[in-house]
């Protein structure tokens, strides 16, 4: 389970975040929007304490995570926004890798954690490409491959779906559904609420970084219009 | 610049160590031998090293041709006097020398970085020097093959950003100031985004490096770094 208890953080003394408090148990599909700067990518980098918070906690599984980081990059896995900005390595596979690596794990294990990744995500037998001339597409369910090699219990994606046309959009979400299914929780951070709300068990709703609505996805969509989030159907 | 392409040939088969082993002795050999006859069997070196990772000295010319201007300038400053005689070919020679046994030395670096991956030259470097440095030294080299193709990438991006725009009808010193200044803030920004991105997926100083082994094919390669490195006492 993961808390976010009081979460603040500023820049500069303006504040990003601003006093959240969220529980999301094991295996939720959570879906985390609101209009461009209300805080999404600041609040989610708290999940695996890639930030640390100005006051406030969070905690993954009861321990805080500034006490046990690498256990919350474990259990939390991430893509980011920019899945470029996020690739070690010139190959699929070797970027696939990367992360189970750092965790010290032996080979077998690895290429096992490896294959089910890649497989997770439909670029079974890619291993040897040459992530360059991966589509975008396939860029963006690369770095899902990349988070999911960490076997995380949660995977966060920010803004997965931008520049991905349809089909693309379509592919990435089936996936996801698969993995929802498969008992991960997904948190979902975008502005554009397409195909997911039937898919998702929540939907909170930021602002000006505080949280402005935290209700299910029938219940949230009167709401969201106000908050300049495209709903679909409206 | 050239970069890491997976493939299958004889160059890539070999143990990146061996790999290291006659860069290296090689790179000493072109020091120790400056005169015509040391450059000529360097030259066949050169071209097995080549032939091995399947690469064309056009594609070397071409993808270091920005190296091209400043070893024809050593030339040019010892062949062309301000008086008379104007020109002084015999003053020219050992400039000219140096600067083939130069690209010499850039061709097969080229094909050693063509053919090994950034994680088998961290295995490399660290089973060469043990302990904290080698670790230390592994792990930058390794961040380095990274971040070059991606610093590179930006670069380009901003060029074709600043032609798009009719940039390059502007005088060259206004240019390399646009190019360089946003080359510059791009490339901090990209610095901090791959750092979260590698804290993110737990990067450590002690991950488990690939499998990398010494095999029939190696017996070659290590006898020429041998023999190179015996020319040179001899």
């Amino acid at each position: 389970m993961l808390e976010l208890d009081g979460l603040v953080h500023e820049y500069d003394g303006a504040r990003a975040v601003d006093g959240v408090s969220l529980t999301i148990p094991d295996g939720e599909f959570l879906v985390l929007c609101g209009p461009n700067g209300s805080g999404k990518s600041t609040l989610v980098r708290h999940l695996n304490g890639l930030l640390e918070p100005d006051a406030g906690r969070v905690l993954v599984d009861g321990t805080d995570v500034s006490d046990a980081p690498v256990a919350a990059r474990t259990t939390v896995g991430m893509a980011f926004q920019e899945p470029r900005d996020q690739f070690v390595a010139a190959t699929v596979g070797g970027d696939v890798r990367f992360g189970p690596e750092n965790l010290g794990l032996d080979h077998e294990e690895i290429d096992r954690r490896a294959a089910n990744a890649l497989s997770a995500v439909g670029l079974d037998g890619r291993e040897s490409d040459r992530i360059e001339t991966l589509s975008g597409g396939e860029r963006e369910r690369l770095a899902v491959a990349g988070a999911l090699a960490m076997a995380p219990t949660y995977l966060v994606l920010d803004e997965p779906f931008t520049g991905l046309d349809s089909p693309a959009r379509e592919r990435l979400l089936a996936r996801l559904r698969d993995l929802n299914a498969d008992g991960t929780g997904l948190i979902v951070v975008t502005h554009d609420l397409r195909d997911l709300l039937d898919d998702a068990d929540r939907v909170v709703c930021l602002a000006d970084g505080e949280v402005v609505v935290d209700a299910t996805p029938g219940d949230a969509i009167e709401k969201l219009t106000e908050y300049g989030v495209r709903v679909p159907g409206r | 610049m050239l970069g890491y392409e997976p493939g299958d040939s004889l160059a890539h088969r070999l143990d990146p160590r061996t790999k290291l082993a006659v860069q290296l002795a090689f790179a000493a050999a072109a020091f120790a031998h400056t005169d015509p006859r040391g450059l000529a069997v360097l030259t066949g070196i050169t071209a097995l090293a080549l032939a091995s990772a399947r690469l064309s000295p056009i594609s070397i010319v071409w993808g270091y041709r920005f190296l091209l201007p400043l070893l024809a300038a050593a030339v040019l400053f010892e062949l062309v006097t301000l008086g008379p005689p104007w020109v002084e070919f015999a003053a020219a020679v050992d400039p000219l020398l140096a600067s083939y046994r130069t690209l010499l030395i850039v061709a097969v670096a080229a094909g050693y970085v063509r053919t090994t991956s950034a994680r088998e030259s961290r295995a490399a470097v660290q089973w060469a020097i043990p302990g904290k440095p080698g670790r230390l030294l592994g792990a930058g080299v390794g961040l380095v093959f990274r971040f070059l193709p991606l610093l590179r990438r930006d670069l380009a991006a901003i060029r074709d950003a600043e032609r798009a725009r009719l940039g390059d009808e502007r005088p060259t010193r206004e240019r390399l100031r646009t190019v360089g200044a946003a080359g510059l803030r791009r490339a901090f920004a990209r610095a901090d985004r791959l750092a979260m991105a590698l804290s993110a997926r737990c990067f450590s100083w002690n991950a488990t490096l690939p499998r990398i082994r010494f095999r029939a094919v190696d017996v070659p390669a290590v006898l020429l770094a041998v023999g190179l490195g015996a020319s040179m006492v001899v």
